[in-house]
């Protein structure tokens, strides 16, 4: 058995060597040479001194810099800053009362701060240049604001948001705001008196603005679309006339038309002539329906009394006008 | 002979889709009448030059750009016990300081408002936060008239 054994081993290596040692387990080279043992802690002269390696410091960057150089290439992006790129003598930082401030080298207080030494002007006014061709120009006939109010009424107002948070994504870039002037829709009296109804407290009288907006669609397509909607759908509710709104007599009237009333009647029978020719007319109309809409106060009496003066032409006495009323 | 009809069978067969020019309605350029950006920070000396950055690329596109800032910061402060149980009457205070700027743009195109305002915030500081708000002008719509 050991015989063959060993007659196998033989003729192994009678093998090629490489093929050999391919498919050996054996540690390859030196594996004669064992390590001494070291009892006594005797230094070994081979191993005791490393070569402390000394790191080469630059002198700073700065030194090397030509006076025209192209900053932008230098500082090409956003960075913290950095002493030895920057060639300004800058200080920062809070020291006992009479010494100056720390200055930029090992700073702390001027690498914290974001700084903008890459948005140099320069630098702003070539990128502008080159983002130019992307851009469109406002066109020249809509030079005032009365011209775009005029041909662009409607005002569609959104937001964007750009913080760092969690998500790239904030709820409130979903709201749409429509505004535009009631004049524009061109209604007529009627339709108009139910628009406002329609729209309530979206009014605003000073300015004669609507005012809607739109928060219940989760994305802002959505809300526009909706928006919309909502202006076609108020435009032709107003635009309509339900049958029963055909019965509305004067007495539902919520506001006092002269010329629909008996007042108008009146004074075209005492001058028998459309009201339209009798002079000072308009003062009257106004003193009256400013009278019956507003209520009795001070004011509407007196130019009640002044419209019916002029209307009649009769002479305002002294003693009225002057007493308190 | 019989390879053109093997061709032709081929084609027919093909799940390929024939290339079909599809013609894309223009689209249009939308304007706007002002863009306003909000600005707020923690830090006033970084909002300042950024808004100073901000008027400066809104002049070279050639828009009327303008910016003003809040006087006084909006204090979030809030109170707390020292000791987290006792001592009601020593308390210590922390507060966080928001400083607002605003820069407007007046009377832009749609592309240009993308050009600019993609621009801008890409060069957005660390501790800034913006909120851009379009106005945008539109027609009536044909139905309305």
């Amino acid at each position: 058995m050991l015989n063959l054994t060993r007659n196998l081993e033989l003729s192994f290596r009678k093998i090629d060597k490489p093929l050999y040692k391919a498919y050996c387990n054996a540690s390859q080279g030196k594996h004669d040479e064992f390590k001494a043992l070291n009892i006594r802690n005797v230094k070994d002269h081979s191993h005791s001194k490393r070569s402390v390696k000394k790191t080469q410091v630059l002198p700073p960057r700065t030194n090397q810099m030509a006076v025209d150089q192209d900053w932008g290439s230098v500082w090409p992006g956003p960075r913290s800053f950095h002493p030895a790129t920057v060639p300004l003598p800058i200080r920062q930082g809070y020291t006992e009362k009479g010494a100056p401030p720390p200055d930029k080298y090992a700073n702390a207080e001027l690498m914290k701060i974001p700084n903008f030494l890459h948005l140099t002007p320069p630098v702003i006014k070539r990128q502008c240049e080159a983002l130019k061709q992307f851009c469109t120009p406002w066109p020249k006939a809509l030079d005032t604001m009365e011209k775009i109010n005029k041909h662009f009424p409607i005002e569609v107002t959104s937001s964007d948001y750009c913080y760092s948070g969690p998500s790239i994504r904030d709820p409130m870039a979903r709201i749409v705001t429509l505004r535009f002037n009631l004049k524009s829709l061109n209604l007529d009296d009627r339709a108009k008196d139910k628009f406002l109804r329609l729209v309530g407290d979206r009014y605003n009288k000073e300015t004669d603005l609507v005012t809607i907006v739109a928060d219940r669609c989760p994305l802002r397509k959505q809300n526009m679309d909706y928006v919309m909607y909502l202006l076609t759908a108020l435009y032709h509710e107003s635009k309509k006339i339900e049958p029963w709104e055909e019965l509305k007599s004067q007495a539902d009237m919520e506001y006092y038309d002269w010329t629909k009333h008996a007042s108008k009647t009146n004074v075209e029978d005492i001058f028998k002539c459309k009201f339209e020719e009798i002079p000072g007319i308009d003062k009257f109309s106004d003193a009256v329906s400013e009278y019956m809409n507003e209520g009795e106060n001070e004011y509407t009496i007196k130019k009640y009394g002044e419209a019916v003066r002029t209307l009649l032409q009769l002479p305002f006495s002294k003693e009225i006008t002057n007493k308190p009323l | 002979m019989n390879q053109f009809i093997l061709k032709s069978i081929i084609r027919k067969l093909s799940s390929v889709p024939k290339p079909i020019q599809i013609e894309q309605p223009k689209e249009l350029d939308s304007l706007i009448k002002t863009l306003e950006l909000e600005l707020r920070s923690n830090e006033p000396a970084v909002l300042k030059s950024f808004c100073k950055f901000a008027v400066t690329a809104g002049n070279h596109f050639g828009l009327e750009s303008k910016s003003w800032s809040l006087k006084k910061p909006v204090h979030e402060r809030y109170t707390v016990l020292k000791s987290i149980h006792i001592n009601k009457k020593h308390r210590v205070q922390y507060e966080k300081r928001t400083y607002f700027s605003f820069v407007q743009f007046n009377k832009l195109t749609g592309s240009t408002a993308d050009t600019l305002l993609e621009y801008v915030e890409r060069n957005l500081p660390e501790s800034v936060a913006l909120k851009a708000t379009k106005v945008e002008v539109r027609e009536l719509p044909d139905h309305l008239t």
